[in-house]
């Protein structure tokens, strides 16, 4: 049950590699950071393995989650959930709405309102229900995102710079919530940051330029 | 002291400036939005049978007890209603199946540039080409013909048909380019990549994220235009003369008929019908708005209630689109030159110049009247909608001297309706000077289009290169002369265009003002498309979609070489 990435390379439009072939595997709720500085391509790796990579763009490589190949896969059959940098709710849902339409297709029309409403009132946040978008806050934004995209049941989570973009004040306290709950669900996490601070306590982290972690996974470990 | 009178004599001027500017927003205001007075005051007093014209001073309701026992009525109201729903729902569904599976492609940018001359092609010639490709011994049999056995072609009857399916195929082939063309502005703003990649994270295909996520917001903003094609199919008499259903024919064309009844006392069931054309629009404009506030808000929870789709045809129908409404101008030469093309030859088995040659000094006379009339008129209308937007620009934001609403009218109300009331209040100030009230009729429609058309441009200039130049010492109307127009200039010459083709593709007004006195190139496509010879009808048909089509180009060269230097397309020199 791990997402799994071999020898993955992306090719520019004239034929240059953007990076290094990188390998890497991750278990089951655990989180794996690649940093490195803008431009670097680590945004472009992640959508290498989501599946979303522009027409301008190539990739060699493989990429498995639970044994599973994914390169042939559309993106939205590889079960990958990302939190995006921006929190994409869409704008003419309200909050509820928001969170509905990320269950899973199974679940009746009746009980996804109902499930939507509890995952609003397990973050106390059930007064934003019937919000728009645009009416609650940033921190609320962000924590709402992550919910929908949980609420997918993703088998693998990308996390691109998901918390570049909220103040100083919040941050510490959304990436430890974020953390917490992939650990709790034992998901298989990459995140892409180019800021130090993000890095978190327990995990591993591959640092620009990127090599083999699976050569240098004990000089890379992160205090 | 010196430096006292200086500040007076500035005061003074910009006092006298100002004065003049409001002199001329007035002058606009009435030139622009009077008629519409005059239009709805005299539909209702006709209608209700007060016509001091012809002597009839007596308000009475026989207008509306002639227009209700006309055997027809109930059946022509009914297909008229029929080819209006289905022409807007069909154009908008397929519009949006394209943008569904074709949006962003590789090669989308391709067709983007290809919508330009389908858009510029007149409704009227698209209307007689699509007779000649679809009646049963057009071009579709021809080619049919070939493969198959001919009974069942020589029998079909799409043109003309009596339900209006020929009407309705024309009208949704014409709109859809419109409604995808008005679409590209919509899906910019609705960030339609980044909504797709988090709608796949969360187990969305593209078509689901499309028709789940996407669709309900580019309804919403669609609106207006879909409003559009509904009020045109609803009230067009034109393209209804030439592919429209004819017994009973649509509601419009029998009010058309009986505005040019010889007998003027039939002039109140024609304003009755003309009335009722207007209220069934307001109507269907309601019924619209209410089924759009159905499907988005009040019945949402399709919305959010998991991923899936229909299927729906993308590629096949834009590819139709494109084929047939760009067959139908080589059909149109080629009829032009043919002597002799009989059934079922692909091809003319003899050709002749003489149709051309014979109609050629007249339709020099034509087109020279038809481009004077577009020119003075789109030109007229432009500056004045210079003054409406320079107004608004100047204005506190949000307070619009004129409300969108009513700059809308004339593109959404019935022409019939609005002509018909400024065709008797005319009637009641002078008989004469044709050629004033036709351009004053053109300018009235035309000013809206380019209003809408500058609006976003007009709206989206940095005010700070206004401030910048001020401060450097120009007059403001140098700033504007200098530095607004030639930066807005590609957005000016596109908007003067559109506006020159929609005035040389107006067909009631120049008739109805005109008196029947002034013919274009656009009236006598028309009058000639029912008569017996294919190939003077195709001359004129041709020459109608020309003549714009010359402005468009023209527009778009001057465009890429004015404007901001990046927009600039670089020289080859």
């Amino acid at each position: 049950m791990s997402l799994v990435v071999k020898n993955l390379s992306v090719i520019n439009k004239d034929q240059s590699v953007l990076f290094a072939p990188v390998s890497f595997s991750i278990d089951p709720g655990e989180i794996l950071t690649l940093m490195g500085p803008s431009g670097c391509g680590k945004s472009t790796l992640l959508s290498a393995v989501a599946g979303h990579l522009s027409a301008d763009f190539k990739y060699k490589g493989q990429c498995y989650l639970h044994g599973q190949a994914l390169n042939h896969l559309s993106p939205e059959k590889r079960k990958i959930g990302i939190l995006f940098q921006d929190d994409l709710l869409f704008p003419h849902l309200n909050i509820w709405e928001n969170l509905a339409l990320a269950i899973p297709e199974q679940i009746k029309k009746s009980q996804r309102k109902e499930l939507a409403m509890l995952t609003l009132e397990k973050l106390n946040l059930e007064f934003i229900a019937c919000s728009s978008p645009a009416q609650i806050s940033g921190g609320q934004r962000a924590r709402v995102s992550m919910m929908r995209m949980l609420l997918a049941e993703p088998d693998a989570v990308l996390l691109d710079e998901p918390f570049n973009k909220l103040d100083k004040s919040l941050r510490a306290e959304f990436r430890s919530w974020v953390l917490a709950l992939l650990n709790e669900r034992k998901l298989p996490a990459l995140m892409v940051t180019h800021d130090q601070e993000d890095l978190p306590d327990n995990g591993r982290s591959l640092i620009w330029p990127w090599r083999d972690i699976e050569n240098n996974n004990k000089e890379s470990e992160h205090a | 002291m010196a430096e006292k009178v200086w500040t007076l004599t500035v005061n003074m001027k910009s006092a006298a400036q100002r004065r003049l500017f409001q002199g001329l927003l007035l002058f606009t205001v009435v030139i622009c939005f009077m008629p519409l007075l005059p239009g709805l005051a005299g539909l209702i007093f006709a209608a209700f049978g007060y016509i001091p014209a012809i002597n009839q001073y007596q308000f009475s309701l026989t207008g509306f007890y002639q227009l209700a026992a006309w055997p027809g009525l109930t059946a022509s109201i009914l297909i008229t209603v029929f080819v209006t729903l289905c022409s807007t729902f069909l154009s908008a569904a397929f519009a949006f199946s394209i943008l569904q599976s074709c949006w962003n492609r590789p090669w989308w940018k391709k067709l983007e540039n290809l919508l330009a001359p389908i858009l510029a092609l007149p409704h009227v010639a698209f209307a007689v080409g699509l007779a000649f490709l679809f009646t049963p011994s057009g071009f579709a049999a021809r080619i049919s013909n070939l493969f198959i056995d001919d009974s069942f072609i020589t029998n079909w009857n799409l043109i003309n048909n009596q339900y209006g399916l020929g009407l309705i195929f024309g009208l949704t082939l014409k709109e859809i380019p419109f409604i995808v063309f008005m679409s590209l502005a919509i899906l910019k703003q609705l960030n339609v990549k980044s909504t797709i990649e988090a709608a796949q994270s969360l187990g969305y295909s593209s078509s689901q994220a499309w028709q789940k996520i996407i669709f309900p917001q580019w309804l919403s903003k669609i609106r207006f235009p879909l409003f559009v094609v509904m009020a045109y199919s609803l009230s067009v008499v034109d393209v209804s003369l030439v592919i429209g259903p004819t017994r009973p024919a649509t509601l419009p064309v029998l009010v058309w008929q009986w505005l040019n009844d010889a007998d003027l006392l039939t002039l109140p069931k024609a304003s009755a019908g003309a009335l009722l054309l207007l209220i069934l629009c307001i109507g269907l404009i309601y019924l619209l708005r209410f089924s759009e506030w159905l499907i988005v808000n009040k019945w949402r929870s399709w919305q959010f209630s998991g991923p899936c789709a229909f299927p729906l045809p993308g590629l096949s129908v834009l590819l139709i689109t494109y084929l047939i409404t760009l067959a139908t101008l080589p059909i149109l030469l080629l009829w032009s030159f043919a002597k002799r093309w009989s059934f079922p030859d692909i091809l003319p088995s003899s050709w002749t110049l003489r149709f051309w040659r014979q109609e050629w000094s007249y339709l020099l006379d034509i087109s020279i009247s038809s481009i004077s009339i577009a020119l003075i008129s789109a030109t007229a209308a432009l500056l004045l909608v210079f003054i409406i937007h320079e107004h608004n620009s100047r204005a506190a934001s949000g307070r619009n001297l004129i409300p969108h609403l009513l700059i809308a009218v004339p593109i959404l109300a019935p022409q019939l309706s609005i002509l018909s009331g400024i065709q008797i209040a005319v009637l009641f100030v002078s008989t004469s000077h044709y050629y004033l009230w036709v351009i004053w009729a053109h300018i009235f429609f035309v000013f809206p289009y380019i209003y809408l058309a500058l609006d976003g441009p007009w709206r989206s200039y940095d005010l700070r290169l206004d401030k910048a130049a001020l401060s450097l010492g120009l007059s403001p109307w140098k700033v504007w002369w200098k530095i607004k127009l030639p930066v807005l200039m590609p957005a000016v010459c596109i908007a003067w265009a559109v506006g020159i083709s929609v005035s040389l593709a107006q067909y009631l007004p120049t008739l109805m003002l005109g008196g029947g006195r002034i013919s274009t190139l656009t009236t006598e496509a028309v009058a000639l498309s029912s008569g017996q010879d294919r190939r003077i009808s195709a001359i004129y048909a041709l020459l109608q979609s020309l003549v714009p089509f010359f402005f468009y180009i023209t527009a778009i060269i001057t465009s890429r070489r004015t404007g901001p230097l990046d927009n600039q397309i670089k020289s080859t020199a």
